[in-house]
């Protein structure tokens, strides 16, 4: 497979040098036209997004040509709707799911994995069946218990973000649990049992060793806990009923909920824009879910 | 119940790590204390406003609490316990509703209480008399009585109440239309009566008849400074639950089964309320001739479409995955962060560009223009290659999601692995083939499930972009080549037309995700084979 | 009113949202519907639900009430897509609001539901454009106050065709064929979906109304689109086809069509009043026309009527009434409904005020010559099986015939059970 076996055993620096390059390219530089095949795949579409934030006229696919006219009018007219308000609504819901259900379904997975209870495997089964119930069915249900809590505690009741946020987190145990257990059984329980014969309780080995040897799955789940709360607008607009209250997802399906009285200029600007703080969150938290760990300690 | 594996906690370790187990204690204590107070308000408040399903489900949860926290054992419930807490709550109580609307008749025609219904019946069967006037009002009080004052065409002042029907009130004065003053009344003004909602009630519910025959109508204002004479033509007696029609002396009753009101001839009133009807969606759900039909097509294609998926953007995501991560490359993580884009959009914004893309006119469809020089391929109308094309947007919108967790699953295979394999030589497809795969599986297995039964229920995907359609020609459903199930669902609940019936939609929501979930659970067992194994 | 809505929403809300009270014990209506806001605890408040662009007309009109009424009004910001499934879901709760926002053709299932209150204009509805008022009445009563109409009509490029539209579908494509314009005329056909809804002027020309109507212009629930007159629109649509002439085609959508006619590919549209800032935007004159006739008959577009509806629940009726009757309908409130969100006035004396505008008088015109669209709950069902005989037949897959036969048998199971 590798090409040193090709090269000639002397050669003068030229060739060695022909050598290295064939076998960079055969080995790593054939990776680069191939990163740009697959980022034109993921980003060609999204280049009508784009244009369709900096055309005034205002619709999505009417035409072949991208890009016929140029103005930062969409973007300045963000400025006259609520998109800020909303984003500032969307960031605080996605990050305090993004905290708790990082922190719930972590100590879950460290249960499931570490602890031998009864039940263990039926709460695991479960807990895999009771995620796969058609959510367009939810709201009914979600909307009279609202209903009901909120007369109890105003504060848990219909158009409250932290009613929104307990809905979303209902979900934290779901398919995070799965992911983070799988990690948490790569880490080697000699690691436990070492810290438990130092005299480690088990939250003290759970807080200060297991989750820093898992970060790269804390990481991902938070990443993907961002991108499903910030983009779901069904939970969202059932809990949400005023527009001060609404996330982005909400306030923006709005504007091009109906055809025709939708303004996709409006609509691809803010998607642009809201598309940032996922992108630069993944930038962020890349180092953590690759590599940048404490890879030592995981070979125990 | 629960039990450690490991022998039990060594007790000197509380005493050497005083201090590390002191603070964990007060922040548990403080903690604790805070849940226990907010289990108490929100018993107490529930109290309060009778709401006794709140009441005991809070004062049971926080009692769990205490008990699982201040127990010596118990271990995994201490890490369940916060998650599972919003689980009960906000979707295991989610699928119990939804298993009770389910044995409802709730939809259109059947949406709310019976005493609802009758409000609207009356509401809708009261109407003005045709040709009667609509005179300027003046509402006035006799002690406890209110009453209406009117000025009619000839100029006469008319006063009466519920019990004493209109009749000229001598010594009356006026203002223009208006009265203005009548004796042995107070006249109340308009401020007033907007002010008090007890009295606006009072004038709402008010019907002055008209003359001492009871066919002239009453007079009835809506808004407190006009009235008219409306006649009702529905009769309500709620002692023998009937609605008489007045002008037909039909008597329609009220039939708890149906939750309608029902005549003799079997006619009915338009509104009806909602009432249990036992399994009767369920066996709609399996004997509805409108879809009996293309039920198993469109069974085989939910099957095939989440599978196909799942599969197509899993390796995909896998062999990004595995390509770029490559210390030796530059720019990876711009690549990568470039790589998730379509993640980053919303998904029905994402369809709704494909399905312009993939527009089968050239001059339209740059999919077709494009990458295939200007043919016209009917992505979207043909039955193949509609779900070849929803495979493929799917695929689009689904392989940064496997690229991102395959990455982060990747960092917890040994290295040494790695090593040894290639010190014994091993080809790369080897070492993938035999260590990578079968250790990324391990983790990412429960994933795949997940992915299949959320793409099982994918409705964004397939209702955006094409529909379901192209429609299947040899059956009167609306349905289509690429309906999956619950789209079919959403389709013949008829909750996208005027008529919804939520209690069958329910019923068949719930047998696909029996479905769904027996094919999850069974899948599971076998990873867990897998597992054990390894 | 149009079918046109991406409803991802319908299927979210799918109305789901629901009922609820239906669960516990019947819900004690909530006490304040109103709570949130902070009206002075003598006089009540009323909640109204509006969208985006009638929300400050709304509160404009609620000024006034308020100063002389001290009653509170709360306006509440909904898409306006939302507001029939949630108001059908949230008033049975009491947690619906007082007044809504709505468009007729809701109507039906409104009053099946039993969720919506009759209007009392105390005799004033002769101030309101009659189709308008017709659109809103139900079995002889009046359960909205309208205050705007729409409808398509023909929309022509006067730089290209600067002769007002000839009577009739072939006059026209022959004029623009002698235009240098790429095609004669394009319609939104909602691509692959069919929009029955648009092309229902040419419908209607060959004598084929969606359902029978009775005398005094309410509809039954007999299909009226069989027979022969029904037949001659499906041949129609093939002969004008892709697979016939090819001026109409189910590769446009509503993007589409607007694009086209926005670059001035094509001299003639039938595009209602929503889309004509698309088209000014972008640098095109445009002139109103009624639609011409394709079969013979008077070309009458679906005419939607938007209004407000009152509560069924709602505890502040007397006021709620008061409001709408005394505060929305007058002179300045119905203009400043106009002045927010251009649609064509139902109220006569404002659709006079702004008829000076050529295009709001193109419109009116087209509208005065068109019918409302039927509010029967039945109408929510036929749209699927409609749309997609009028796609299958434009795009030359199905034989206009049996897909129109097809169609009939359809919308019969569905109907009839």
């Amino acid at each position: 497979m590798t090409a040193t076996t090709d090269s000639p055993v002397v050669t003068p620096d030229a060739s060695r040098r022909g050598a290295r390059r064939r076998r960079w390219w055969l080995e790593v530089g054939w990776k680069y036209p191939l990163a740009a095949v697959v980022v034109f795949y993921a980003a060609f579409p999204l280049a009508y997004v784009l244009s369709a934030s900096l055309s005034p006229s205002g619709t999505l696919t009417g035409s072949t040509q991208l890009f016929r006219e140029i103005s930062a009018q969409n973007f300045s007219a963000l400025g006259d709707t609520r998109f800020w308000q909303w984003a500032g609504n969307s960031l605080v819901i996605a990050l305090s799911v993004v905290v708790g259900a990082v922190l719930m379904g972590a100590a879950a997975a460290y249960a499931f994995s570490r602890f031998r209870f009864t039940g263990r495997r039926v709460s695991l089964t479960s807990l895999l069946v009771v995620q796969m119930f058609p959510q367009m069915l939810a709201f009914i249900a979600i909307f009279l218990l609202l209903l009901t809590l909120g007369e109890v505690v105003p504060a848990l009741g219909l158009n409250s973000k932290l009613a929104l946020i307990c809905v979303y987190l209902g979900g934290a145990l779901g398919s995070n649990t799965f992911l983070m257990y799988g990690f948490f059984n790569t880490v080697p329980r000699e690691l436990d049992e070492a810290a438990k014969i130092d005299g480690a309780t088990h939250a003290q080995t759970y807080w200060t060793i297991i989750l820093r040897l898992v970060t790269p799955i804390l990481a991902t789940v938070a990443l993907l806990t961002f991108v499903a709360t910030f983009g779901d607008f069904i939970l969202a607009r059932v809990v949400l009923t005023s527009e001060q209250n609404w996330t982005l997802a909400v306030g923006m399906y709005g504007w091009v909920s109906d055809q025709l009285n939708a303004n996709w200029g409006l609509f691809a600007a803010g998607a642009v824009i809201a598309a940032l703080p996922i992108l630069a969150l993944f930038l962020f938290l890349q180092k953590y879910i690759v590599g940048g760990l404490t890879s030592g300690s995981v070979k125990g | 119940m629960s039990t450690d594996t490991t022998p039990p906690p060594v007790r000197e370790s509380h005493a050497r790590t005083w201090e590390g187990t002191g603070w964990g204690f007060a922040a548990k204590l403080v903690l604790m204390a805070a849940v226990n107070a907010l289990g108490i308000y929100v018993a107490w408040s529930a109290w309060t406003v009778d709401q006794w399903g709140v009441l005991v489900g809070s004062l049971a949860l926080v009692v769990v609490a205490d008990v699982v926290y201040f127990s010596r054992r118990r271990l995994a419930g201490k890490y369940i316990y916060p998650g599972l807490v919003f689980l009960l709550v906000f979707q295991v109580f989610t699928m119990a509703y939804t298993v009770y609307v389910a044995t409802t008749n709730y939809g259109t025609g059947h949406n709310s209480t019976q005493e609802q219904a009758v409000d609207a019946l009356l509401i809708q069967n009261e109407r003005p008399v045709e040709d009667a006037p609509t005179y300027p009002l003046t509402i006035v009080r006799s002690g406890e009585d209110v009453g209406f004052a009117v000025v009619d065409e000839s100029g006469q002042v008319l006063v009466g109440t519920a019990a004493e029907p209109m009749e000229a009130a001598a010594g009356a004065t006026t203002d223009g239309d208006r009265v203005t003053g009548v004796p042995g009344y107070d006249v109340v003004d308009l401020g007033t009566l907007l002010a008090d909602p007890a009295l606006q009630e009072e004038v709402l519910a008010l019907r002055v008849p008209a003359s001492q025959d009871a066919d002239d109508g009453s007079y009835r204002t809506r808004e407190g400074t006009r009235a008219t004479v409306y006649s009702s033509s529905l009769d309500w007696d709620p002692d023998a639950q009937t609605m008489t029609d007045s002008t037909t002396g039909t008597v329609y009753s009220a039939d708890g089964e149906t939750g309608q009101f029902v005549a003799a001839d079997g006619s009915t009133l338009t509104v009806g309320w909602r009432v249990g009807v036992g399994l009767e969606n369920f066996t709609t759900a399996f004997t509805n001739p409108n879809y009996a039909g293309p039920f198993w097509k469109i069974t085989a294609w939910t099957f095939a479409f989440a599978f196909l998926t799942v599969a197509s953007s899993f390796l995909l995501g896998l062999a990004i995955a595995l390509l770029f991560d490559d210390k030796r490359l530059r720019g990876r993580r711009v690549m990568r962060t470039l790589f998730i884009l379509p993640y980053a959009f919303p998904a029905f914004l994402s369809a709704l560009l494909w399905q312009g893309m993939l527009n089968a006119n050239p001059d339209y469809g740059i999919v077709n223009s494009l990458f295939f020089f200007g043919a016209r391929i009917e992505w979207l109308t043909d039955p193949w290659l509609a779900k070849l094309a929803i495979l493929g947007v799917n695929l689009w919108l689904t392989f940064p999601y496997f690229f991102l967790v395959c990455t982060g699953a990747m960092q917890s295979l040994p290295n040494e692995l790695e090593e040894a394999a290639r010190i014994d030589g091993a080809s790369r497809w080897r070492h993938f083939r035999a260590i990578q795969l079968p250790l990324l599986l391990i983790s990412t297995t429960p994933l795949l499930i997940a992915s299949f039964a959320f793409n099982f229920n994918n409705f964004v995907i397939v209702y955006m972009l094409t529909g379901g359609g192209p429609r299947f020609t040899d059956t009167s459903a609306p349905l289509g080549h690429t309906d999956i199930l619950i789209t079919m669902i959403y389709q013949i609940s008829g909750v996208q037309g005027g008529s919804a019936d939520y209690g069958l939609a329910s019923a068949l929501s719930i047998i696909v995700f029996l479905v769904v979930g027996a094919v999850s659970a069974f899948a599971f067992r076998r990873t867990r084979k897998l597992e054990e194994v390894l | 009113m149009r079918k046109t809505t991406l409803s991802v929403a319908a299927v979210a809300t799918m109305a789901l949202l629901a009922s609820c009270s239906g669960g516990t014990e019947p819900e004690p209506a909530a006490s304040e519907p109103a709570a949130a806001s902070s009206a002075p605890a003598a006089s009540g408040s009323l909640v109204v639900w509006v969208d985006e662009n009638r929300q400050p007309a709304v509160e404009a009109a609620a000024e006034d009430f308020t100063a002389e009424t001290g009653v509170e009004v709360e306006t509440v910001v909904k898409n306006f897509e939302d507001i029939r499934a949630d108001f059908l879901a949230q008033v049975p709760t009491g947690e619906g609001p007082d007044i809504t926002i709505g468009a007729h053709d809701w109507l039906g299932s409104l009053i099946v539901n039993g969720v919506v209150d009759t209007i009392d204009l105390g005799g004033r509805e002769s101030e309101f454009e009659d189709v308008a008022i017709e659109a809103m009445t139900y079995d002889g009563q009046l359960y909205g106050l309208p205050y705007a109409l729409e409808s398509v009509a023909l929309v022509r490029n006067t730089e290209l065709a600067p002769e007002p539209a000839p009577a009739t579908f072939d006059e026209m494509v022959a004029a623009a064929g002698e235009t240098d314009a790429k095609l004669p005329f394009v319609i939104n056909t909602a691509g692959a979906d069919g929009d029955a809804y648009t092309y229902y002027a040419f419908q209607t020309s060959f004598g084929a109304p969606v359902f029978v109507q009775n005398e005094d212009g309410s509809y039954t629930t007999e299909i009226g689109m069989g027979g022969d007159e029904g037949y001659a629109y499906a041949d129609w649509l093939a002969e004008q086809g892709q697979a016939g002439e090819g001026v109409l085609s189910t590769d446009w959508t509503y993007d589409i069509a607007n694009q086209e006619f926005s670059d001035g590919n094509a001299p003639y549209t039938v595009a209602g009043p929503w889309a004509i800032s698309t088209f000014t935007d972008a640098g095109v004159d445009v002139a109103v026309d009624p639609i011409p006739s394709a079969g013979g008959e008077t070309a009458a577009p679906f005419v939607g009527v938007q209004g407000f509806y009152l509560s069924a629940q709602s505890e502040n009726k007397l006021v709620a009434t008061q409001f709408l009757t005394n505060y929305i309908t007058t002179d300045e409130a119905m203009q400043a409904l106009y002045d927010a969100d251009p649609r064509l006035p139902a109220f006569s004396t404002t659709a006079e005020a702004v008829a000076s505008d050529p295009i709001v008088a193109g419109f009116l015109a087209s509208a005065q010559q068109g019918t409302p669209m039927p509010s029967i709950p039945e109408m929510g069902d036929v749209w699927d099986h409609w749309n997609a005989a009028e796609a299958s037949i434009i795009s030359g897959q199905a034989k206009p015939k049996a897909a129109w036969d097809k169609m009939l048998a359809d919308l019969d199971t569905t109907l009839n059970g």
